[in-house]
């Protein structure tokens, strides 16, 4: 199991990378919406 | 309930507002730079690790090193603690700790969580104890803090989404803050009886006769970050109820401020840093009328015991020489008011650490340790994360009242449009998610319910907890539920690290965003945030996310457990 568990973090540190991007491009399409600072 | 307990809590309530200020002040000075006293250190601790402490970091990059950091250090932890048995510093022999436990137990301190489903005394060496488990807890807490500054810095100027450095915010951390308080506090801890050594395990007869194996170990040096750095994972299994880990009501005393001072300081340093001293002050004040509710309800319902014992005439009235009320799994050293503070203060704080048995509680005094953590962590809260976890609620709830009078919401001159609102709302909705989600598969899967020792609504009671307490990362445990197992162990790890990471991205996103916007001034329209309005409307939003959204769990668990006590049944 120690492959399985080590596959896990490393594919959850992976996904939460994933969510930096996906939290950057929503800030960025607002931003192209309209929205000003 | 006892004119003394209550003068306990009162002097408990007193210290923790009169350390807020001197506390919030050295913390700010940490945080933007002006204290320098260990600059050599911090320039070799730079020059060894390639940080260059001018680069302000963009938010993706902030979130992206701290990602990488905890990561890194939660494999590590991984493999030390599955080849403990052939590391030095195990002169018990200790065998490699089990992959599922050693998964749940990375997991849980790298994110400042600390849920045991061991006992430290039979399963780590010294060497796991002090260089992996001791590492997280300075680490993990030093990590907090910096993810609320940076949220601070955040709101507070215009710099085009850049938010501070992690690497500096995180060494400042740990070299200003954790270090010399922990040392402090650990001799202060020694000085009061807590064991500090590296000796073997002491065989005693006791006076009936029986052999009692007592453990040692460097315990002070943990227990003292353990409560500043809000981690509560302890040496033993039983936590600060151990009179090796907490011996005195003096050593009871400062850990429960040990685990707020730095909470609630961090309302003023974020005060100070915005330039608004009333704001954080107000944030302050939510956060205790918070802390208030729960400690009068968890006291009460404690002192007032179990009505079933009063019916067969057992004497449950507090005298002289005798506690009264509900002393199941309470120590006799701290008694009721003791133990419902304590409940109290390490649940509002994401600490964990428990000076009694939160599942012997009265099902309506178990309540408030579980809607403390459900509230989102934030009356004080973990170290930094009550902070963040506050601002962001802020954020809702000034984007409410913007709605309300039909005006563009501003918080702290910051004008709140749709992409702040995503992120908090993100925030607010991952946490119940995971929990429920969790919870909800443990009720119906069989290896869910493997783990129950209590039926009906109390074992409804201790998966909730379970779940609430690793995604809230408190740590702290209805402990009637087994979570040694590979279901157990997997969920439970990766609901800690949904609880951290999944919640610490989008605040970081928000402080980015905001940290985009230029600073209006205030004007006539402005919604004040540091008015006693403010503070009404702050709490109604707290209450109203934290608890419509658990209200129907909690009522088929503890709430119902209460009315069916009331008909004479127990569980």
């Amino acid at each position: 199991m120690d492959v399985a568990y080590i596959l896990i973090t490393l594919a959850f540190f992976g996904l939460m990378l994933a969510y930096v991007r996906g939290c950057e491009r929503l800030g960025r399409e607002a931003g192209r919406d309209g929205e000003r600072p | 309930m006892t004119g003394n307990g209550w003068l306990q809590i009162l002097v408990f309530s007193v210290a923790v507002l009169c350390l807020t200020k001197p506390m919030g002040l050295y913390l700010l000075r940490v945080y933007d730079g002006s204290l320098r006293s260990l600059a050599p250190v911090e320039r070799v601790i730079y020059r060894l690790c390639g940080v260059d402490p001018q680069d302000d970091q963009h938010w993706t990059r902030y979130a992206a090193a701290l990602l990488l950091f905890s990561g890194v250090s939660m494999l590590v932890t991984y493999a030390a603690l599955r080849l403990q048995g052939s590391l030095p510093l195990n002169p018990f022999h200790r065998a490699a700790v089990s992959d599922r436990q050693a998964f749940e137990t990375a997991a849980s301190f790298t994110t400042n969580t600390n849920w045991q489903s061991y006992a430290g005394e039979t399963v780590m060496s010294y060497l796991s104890q002090m260089m992996q488990l001791a590492f997280h807890n300075f680490a993990s807490a030093a990590a907090g803090v910096a993810a609320a500054v940076a949220l601070a810095r955040g709101i507070a100027r215009r710099s085009g989404g850049r938010i501070g450095n992690f690497w500096t915010d995180l060494i400042r951390g740990t070299l200003y803050v954790f270090l010399p308080l922990s040392l402090i506090l650990a001799l202060v801890f020694v000085q009061q009886g807590v064991i500090q050594n590296f000796g073997s395990y002491v065989t005693v007869h006791t006076l009936e006769g029986a052999k009692q194996v007592l453990a040692m170990g460097p315990v002070a040096s943990q227990e003292a970050i353990k409560q500043l750095g809000t981690n509560g994972g302890g040496f033993f299994n039983a936590n600060a109820a151990h009179p090796f880990e907490n011996p005195t009501a003096g050593t009871n005393f400062l850990s429960m401020v040990a685990i707020f001072v730095i909470p609630a300081g961090l309302t003023y340093t974020f005060g100070r840093m915005v330039k608004n001293q009333r704001h954080g002050w107000a944030l302050w004040a939510a956060m205790f009328t918070l802390f208030a509710g729960g400690v009068t309800t968890a006291y009460w319902a404690e002192a007032r015991g179990n009505p079933i014992h009063a019916a067969r005439g057992v004497d449950v009235a507090a005298t002289a020489t005798n506690p009264g009320g509900n002393m199941e799994g309470k120590e006799v050293r701290f008694g009721i008011a003791n133990s419902a503070l304590y409940a109290t203060v390490t649940t509002d704080a994401s600490c964990g650490a428990v000076n009694a048995m939160h599942d012997s509680f009265t099902p309506l005094g178990g309540l408030v340790p579980l809607v403390n953590i459900q509230l989102g962590e934030l009356i004080f809260g973990g170290v930094g994360s009550g902070l963040y976890g506050i601002i962001v609620m802020a954020v809702l709830t000034v984007f409410i009242a913007g709605l309300m009078v039909g005006r563009t919401p501003e918080y702290l001159g910051k004008k709140i449009q749709s992409r702040e609102v995503q992120m908090a709302m993100l925030y607010v909705l991952i946490f119940p998610a995971v929990i429920l989600l969790f919870t909800a598969a443990s009720v119906v899967l069989p290896q869910g319910l493997a783990g129950l020792s209590n039926a009906g609504p109390h074992g409804l009671s201790e998966i909730l907890y379970a779940f609430t307490s690793v995604t809230g990362n408190n740590g702290s445990a209805f402990a009637g539920l087994t979570g040694t197992t590979y279901y157990y162990n997997t969920l439970l790890g990766v609901g800690t690290l949904f609880g951290r990471f999944a919640m610490m991205v989008p605040m970081l996103a928000l402080a980015g965003f905001l940290s985009e916007r230029k600073t209006s001034p205030e004007s006539a329209g402005t919604f004040p945030v540091a008015s006693p309005l403010f503070v009404v409307l702050l709490l109604g939003v707290i209450l109203i996310v934290g608890a419509l959204t658990f209200f129907p769990a909690l009522a088929l668990g503890p709430v119902v457990e209460h009315l069916l006590m009331g008909l004479g049944r127990v569980f």
